[in-house]
Parts: structure tokens; C-alpha cells; sequence
């Protein structure tokens, strides 16, 4: 069995590596002026995700938004632990997340609404506001921080930012558009879309171990 | 093409919304966005594209979407019927299956069909283990790691080709014999087999199917394996790689017979018969009658959802998946649903088998036919085994309330009806004849043999997948 | 791109002959990141630049195997945590991660 699995896979890497060495030179370079210029931006993959693709980009984010979906459903009959999870008791964490998490979140807003003129864009912002999320969450213990946020809002948000952005996103790949403000809307909705559900997770998996 | 378009968006959104509440409902009311749409763009639209130059999407509304479409919106409806009382999420997310499955077929793109690969497989992960019973959850992550894997190669493939042709768009590839696009192209093809669930590649297939929630298996085996072929299909015919799709098809004919004949769980079974019935699609496709494969894949979605939703009251009314333990047992609903799958499975006359099949064999060559005529046969021998649960129970409380359902399914099974030429030709008849006859001496000496097949675990999946894959790839650097 | 090659082979060989589910999950991870590697690599034949205007002197990168890959990111990290979850529902149902252990249950 391990022999025939390593001779599996090394037939398949020797093809890979075969052809990958064997590509021709190079394709031509790519005319960034006339696709970020179609668009009105300047980072031009996100031209090709929010503009020229964006179909394939509203799926990506229902996909996301499915598999919290089913880490939500997953997770149900598990059930929750007992009683609140612990709180670490760390000055220098509750000082630092005290003071660093106005920071991220600004960060992370900047990262969206400039994402279509330099490195930045939904995702990561997302990414970055659910691990701000974290931190705060490590520091004052999730139930705290649950208690301030209600759950079942924040998930119909999440469900409503999805289809809002399905039904504009589809609209708007169909006639075009070259207007920058698309873009920031759209990737503080994928942004929104992104930390919701990490934040959710996040909460699900923290509340069923009972801890951190 | 806009209204496809805006038919998908629409029916993912409304899916979307149903998470907040009244699932069913909106699950209902996207049917009839979708429905709409397919009467507005029903003509169909040559390939356009959305998006500007090389990076934009390609997608096409030719016979294969509009029959694909069909098929789906008949599959959701029969599901919203038949789980009209299933509250909670199970209704947005088999919406949003059935939207995906609208947005893939239209689509003639690599990294779009790789998307709604992804969000298919995905959501059929969560349906599998919808129910949160251990089997089920196992038999789903089986899932996911097979298929992720057959995702990766496919990663691999669309590099490579992208590489070296610098296009996404199905219709702009077509330099086979430089063997980088040809190692790239084998790749692909084996992303999509496992997701067809083709024999050894897809191996998850049997236990995703056979312990997914009933309806579940129905619009698994029904709609979405199919998917996986519909992309192979688009791949094969852009890479023009038919003997490919022949290869595979004849592979998971064979393969998945030689695991339903023996095979006495019912759900099992049915799902070994699935992926050996996909075997029809593919030899369609590969040897270049089109349109044969097509009626096959959407007859075979109609009486296969049938025969799980039939299977799926029968298992719950005598409550065990052996088919030996359920015969006699079963109320009059569900067994005759049974038998109505089954002949129509086996290709006799007048139901939708019989003129898929009839019209698959009138655009194949010669050993073409033969082939399909072997699996025929051994379709019949597989399925003689639930001829016992034809007879039905004696007493017991007679179950009205789910007929509807089957004579739904049932007519559209009739559909035969208007393929008016076929139904009355002689050779055909005798062929079916012949099939069946054949097929029952084959079953009682099948009967006779217990061989022990290999069971198929995890492992044995995934080596068998890289290994299938290699052998594709070679393939393909051979023609 | 060799790198990434390696990558996805040595990602898929553990998958195969690890028995433990946690560590056939990490071995899929590898494997998808060697994908991800590979579109990556593939876009930088084109330049080295980053595919943003008027930040690096062309050549830049090609863009679109870049978006691509943001894509599949996000795509494998959603498989991912699902699988996890599946993971942890299944070691609180049978209390085995062992997959040949978990097989013969099933029968």
C-alpha cells in the first residue's frame, strides 16, 4: 500500500514537474493600463475579481458563506459546554487589546475601501477584523463580548449583505460598470460578509469546547 | 443570456433569504424564478461572453443547459413536494444546490466551472450530513477529502493549461498534442471524474449516496453526480478527448455493475447502479451521439430520484436498508415506485429508459452498441433482485398520502410517449427482449457466485483515485 | 514552481498513508497550498512586478491567475473548516480520529 501510494504520487509529481519545466517562456505581458483603465482602478486583480469575474467572485463568497453555514449546523447537536469559558486573567492582554483593537478595525475598514487602488480588498479586511474580533475575545472572554453583539442580528446581516450583493453583483457583471464606488461597496460588503462569519464561528467552536 | 443569468442570481438570492426564515416557501418561490427564466431563454443563446476581452466568462445556453435546467427544475419540485414539512435549513441549502447546478451547466469557462464545482460539492456535503448521524457525517468527509483531492488536480490542470494557452474560455483551447496542454488537460478531466463519481475515481460516491438523507440521495444521484459528468463533458469536447470519455465511461459501466450485483443493501445498490448508469452518458458523449447522452442523463436523473424516494418510504415504512429483509413488507406506494424505476431502468418498453436507450444506440457504432448492450444486461441482473419486493403487503393501513408524488415522478417518466418512432420499432423491441431474457439468466447465475469484492475504504479511494489520474493523464499523452 | 510541485506530491502521499483524520486533513492543506503555490508561480512567468498601476515598472505579474488563486483560498479555507468540524463531531460520536478503526465500525 505505501509503496504503491508513493509510486502513485511520484508519477504524478514527475508529470507535473515535467510539464511545468516544459512551459513555453512566457505569455505576453499582461496590459494592466487597459484593464485597470476599463475599470476606473488601479489594482488591477481587483479589476478581474470585482469587475471582469465578479461572477465567479459571488460564488466564492457563498461558499463562504455556506461552509459557516454548515459549521453553524454541524456544530448543533454537540451541544455547549458547561458554563461560561474561563477568562484569562492577563493585564498586558486586555491592555493591548484594549488599545490595538480601535487600530485594526480601522485598518481593516481602510483595507476595504481602498482595495481597489492598492493591495487590500474584502477578504483580508475581513480576515483582519474577525482576528481583532479574536483578540478582544481572549482578552474578555467570548460570552462578554457575545453579550454585547447580538448573535441572531449579526446573522441575518450576514444572510441579507450575501444577497444584496448576489443581486447587485449580477446585475452589475451583466452591463458593466467603471465606477469606482462598485468596488468599495462591494468589498466592505464582502468585508462585512467575511468578519460576520468569522466572528460567528469563532463564538460556535469557543462555545462548544469551553474554552479558548 | 441575461435572463439565465439573472434566473441563477435570483434563485441563489431567494435560497439565501430562505436562511432567515420560511424556507420551503422560498425555496418555491426561486422554482418559479427559475422556471420563468428557463421560458425566457428557453431558445437558447450562442456563447457570450460576461465581462470584457480575455478575462471575462464565457457561457452558453445550447441543448445541454436547457435540458440540464429541465432536469433541475423538475428534481427541486419533486423535493419541495416531497419534503414539504422539513423545516430549518434543509430547504435554502438544496436551493442553492439546485441554483448552482443552473449556473454550471451554462457555463464554458475553466475557473467557472471549478467555482460551481466547488459550491456544489460543498453544499452537497452539508445535505449528506444534514441529519447529524454519525454515518452520515463519516460518509460525508469521505466525501470532502476526495473530492478537495480531485480539486487540487483540477488546480493543477487549469495552471497548466492556463500557462500555456493564457486562456480560461473552453471554446479558445484546442492544441492537443503539445504535451503540457495534454498533462494538463488529463488533469482536469480526473478533477472532474471524481466529482462525476466515475469508478476508481470517485469512489465516494456509494457512501455519500447510501447514507445521505433520502430525497438527498435523489438529488445527489439525480442532478448533481451529474454535474461532474456535464463537466467532463466540456472538457472532453474542448480538449476533444472522446476516446477519454469512452475509457471512463466503459470503467465506471463495468465497475459500478460488478459492485451492485452483489451488493444487498438497497440504498448501497442503488448507488453502485448510479454510477454504473453513468456509464450510458459518457459512451454517449465519447463516441459522438450527443444527443443520446443527454436523453440518458435525464431519463436516469427521473427514475433514479424514483427509485431513492421510493427506496427512502420503503426503508422507512419496514424499517431496514436489506433488500432481503424487505420484501412483503412494503406497502403498495412505495413498491410500486419501485417497479416503475426498475423498468425503466432496465430499458424496457414504453418508459423513458427505453427511448434514452433507443435513441443512445441509434448514433453509436457498431461495438458502441455492444457495449451498451452488455451493461444492459447486466443492468437487468443487478436489479432482478428487487423483484421480491414487488409483492406487496397483505394488510395494514393503505398509505394515500405519498402517491401523488410518485405519479408525478411516474409521468414524467412517460414522457417516452412522444418520441413516437421509436416506441414501435420492431428491432428495439427485440433487443430489449433479448436484454431482459439474458439479464435474468445472468441474475440467477450471479446468484450462485459470493465473490468478496475489496471493500472500499478511504485509502483504497484516494490511491485509486492518483492512480486512475496518472492513467488518465497517460492516456491522453498517448493520443 | 518545483516548490509547489513537491508540495501537492508530499501533501497527497501523507494523505494516503496517514490513518489519523486530523492528519490527513493537514495533508490536504499542503497539497492545496502547493495548488494555490502553483497559480501563483504561474502568474509571476509573466513579471515580477505586483499587478497594481503605477506602483513597480512593468512587466508586472499576470492578474488574473492572482485573482484565481483568491479565490481558491477563500474556496479551500471554507472546505477546511467545515472538514474540521466534521473532525470534531465525529471524535465526540465514536471517539476515534484512527480512519481504518473508524471504517470497520461502519460495516
Amino acid at each position: 500500500m505505501r509503496w504503491l501510494a508513493g509510486a502513485a504520487t511520484l508519477s504524478l509529481v514527475g508529470l507535473l514537474l515535467f510539464s511545468s519545466l516544459n512551459l513555453s517562456p512566457s505569455l505576453q505581458a499582461p496590459e494592466l493600463e487597459t484593464m485597470a483603465g476599463m475599470y476606473g482602478v488601479r489594482n488591477a486583480v481587483a479589476a478581474v475579481v470585482l469587475g471582469a469575474r465578479l461572477w465567479d467572485t459571488l460564488f466564492e463568497v457563498l461558499v463562504f458563506a455556506m461552509a459557516m453555514v454548515g459549521v453553524r449546523i454541524a456544530l448543533r447537536p454537540l451541544g455547549r459546554a458547561q458554563g461560561a469559558p474561563p477568562v484569562p486573567e492577563s493585564h498586558l492582554l486586555s491592555q493591548a487589546a484594549r488599545l490595538l483593537w480601535g487600530p485594526i478595525a480601522v485598518f481593516a475598514l481602510y483595507l476595504a475601501a481602498s482595495g481597489h487602488l492598492g493591495p487590500g480588498g474584502g477578504f483580508p479586511a475581513g480576515a483582519i477584523l474577525g482576528s481583532g474580533l479574536l483578540l478582544l475575545a481572549l482578552a474578555q472572554g467570548t460570552e462578554s463580548l457575545a453579550q454585547r453583539v447580538h448573535e441572531g442580528a449579526l446573522e441575518r446581516l450576514e444572510y441579507a449583505a450575501v444577497a444584496l450583493l448576489l443581486c447587485t453583483g449580477t446585475a452589475i457583471a451583466w452591463a458593466g460598470t467603471k465606477s469606482p464606488s462598485w468596488f468599495v461597496a462591494a468589498n466592505l460588503l464582502v468585508g462585512l460578509e467575511v468578519a460576520i462569519g468569522a466572528w460567528v464561528v469563532l463564538h460556535r467552536f469557543v462555545a462548544h469546547r469551553g474554552e479558548l | 443570456m441575461s435572463a439565465a443569468l439573472f434566473g441563477v442570481a435570483g434563485y441563489l438570492a431567494l435560497g439565501v433569504l430562505g436562511f432567515l426564515g420560511r424556507g420551503w416557501l422560498t425555496g418555491a418561490l426561486a422554482w418559479a424564478v427559475g422556471a420563468g427564466a428557463l421560458i425566457i431563454w428557453a431558445p437558447g443563446f450562442s456563447e457570450s461572453a460576461l465581462g470584457p476581452g480575455p478575462w471575462g466568462i464565457r457561457l452558453i445556453g445550447d441543448t445541454v443547459a436547457l435540458g440540464f435546467w429541465c432536469l433541475a427544475l423538475v428534481l427541486h419540485a419533486a423535493i419541495l413536494w416531497e419534503e414539504r414539512r422539513r423545516k430549518g435549513a434543509f430547504h435554502p441549502l438544496l436551493t442553492l444546490l439546485v441554483g448552482t447546478t443552473l449556473a454550471l451547466v451554462i457555463s464554458r469557462d475553466l475557473f467557472n466551472l471549478y467555482v460551481c464545482l466547488e459550491l456544489t460539492s460543498l453544499l452537497s456535503f452539508l445535505l449528506v450530513g444534514y441529519e447529524g448521524r454519525s454515518a452520515s457525517i463519516w460518509a460525508s468527509l469521505q466525501y470532502l477529502i476526495l473530492t478537495t483531492v480531485g480539486m487540487i488536480l483540477y488546480l493543477f490542470g487549469l495552471g497548466l493549461v492556463y500557462g500555456r494557452l493564457g486562456t480560461l474560455a473552453l471554446s479558445e483551447i484546442g492544441r492537443l498534442g503539445d504535451p503540457v496542454v495534454s498533462i494538463g488537460a488529463g488533469l482536469l478531466l480526473s478533477g472532474a471524474a471524481v466529482k462525476g463519481g466515475v469508478f476508481l475515481l470517485g469512489l465516494w460516491l456509494p457512501r455519500a449516496h447510501g447514507r445521505a438523507p433520502h430525497s438527498v440521495s435523489a438529488i445527489l444521484s439525480g442532478l448533481v453526480v451529474k454535474m461532474g459528468i456535464v463537466a467532463l463533458v466540456r472538457l472532453g469536447e474542448a480538449f476533444s478527448a472522446g476516446p477519454v470519455l469512452v475509457a471512463l465511461g466503459a470503467l465506471t459501466g463495468f465497475g459500478g455493475l460488478l459492485y451492485a450485483l452483489w451488493e444487498q443493501d438497497l440504498k448501497y445498490f442503488l448507488a453502485f447502479s448510479t454510477m454504473s448508469q453513468l456509464g450510458y452518458v459518457l459512451l454517449g458523449f465519447g463516441l459522438g451521439a450527443p444527443l443520446g447522452g443527454l436523453l440518458y442523463a435525464l431519463a436516469h436523473g427521473l427514475f433514479k430520484a424514483l427509485l431513492f424516494l421510493s427506496a427512502g418510504k420503503a426503508i422507512q415504512e419496514a424499517g431496514s436498508r436489506q433488500i432481503a429483509e424487505l420484501g412483503g413488507r412494503l406497502p403498495w406506494g412505495p413498491a410500486m415506485g419501485l417497479a416503475l424505476g426498475t423498468w425503466s431502468i432496465a430499458g424496457l418498453p414504453p418508459l423513458a429508459g427505453f427511448v434514452a436507450k433507443g435513441l443512445l444506440c441509434a448514433d453509436l457504432p457498431p461495438w458502441g452498441k455492444w457495449l451498451v448492450f452488455a451493461l444492459g444486461v447486466g443492468t437487468v441482473a443487478s436489479f432482478s433482485k428487487l423483484i421480491p419486493l414487488l409483492r406487496p403487503r397483505g394488510n395494514g393501513p393503505s398509505p394515500t398520502g405519498e402517491i401523488p408524488l410518485f405519479l408525478a415522478l411516474a409521468s414524467f417518466s412517460f414522457w417516452g410517449f412522444f418520441s413516437y418512432p421509436l416506441l414501435f420499432d420492431p428491432e428495439l423491441w427485440g433487443q430489449s427482449g433479448l436484454c431482459l431474457g439474458l439479464g435474468l439468466i445472468a441474475f440467477l447465475l450471479a446468484r450462485r457466485a459470493h465473490p468478496r469484492l475489496p471493500g472500499l475504504t478511504l485509502d483504497r479511494a484516494l490511491l485509486s483515485l492518483i492512480l486512475a489520474s496518472v492513467g488518465i493523464v497517460l492516456g491522453l499523452l498517448a493520443l | 514552481m518545483v516548490l509547489a510541485v513537491l508540495l501537492a506530491g508530499l501533501g497527497l502521499f501523507t494523505l494516503i498513508v496517514r490513518r489519523e483524520l486530523i492528519f490527513k486533513l493537514l495533508a490536504l492543506n499542503v497539497a492545496s497550498g502547493g495548488a494555490s503555490l502553483f497559480l501563483v508561480a504561474m502568474a509571476r512567468r509573466a513579471g515580477p512586478g505586483v499587478p497594481i498601476l503605477g506602483l513597480e515598472p512593468p512587466p508586472a505579474a499576470d492578474p488574473l491567475p492572482q485573482a484565481l488563486v483568491l479565490t481558491a483560498i477563500v474556496i479551500h479555507f471554507a472546505t477546511l473548516a467545515l472538514a474540521l468540524v466534521y473532525v470534531i463531531f465525529l471524535t465526540e460520536h465514536r471517539h476515534s480520529q484512527d480512519v481504518r478503526r473508524l471504517e470497520k465500525e461502519e460495516e
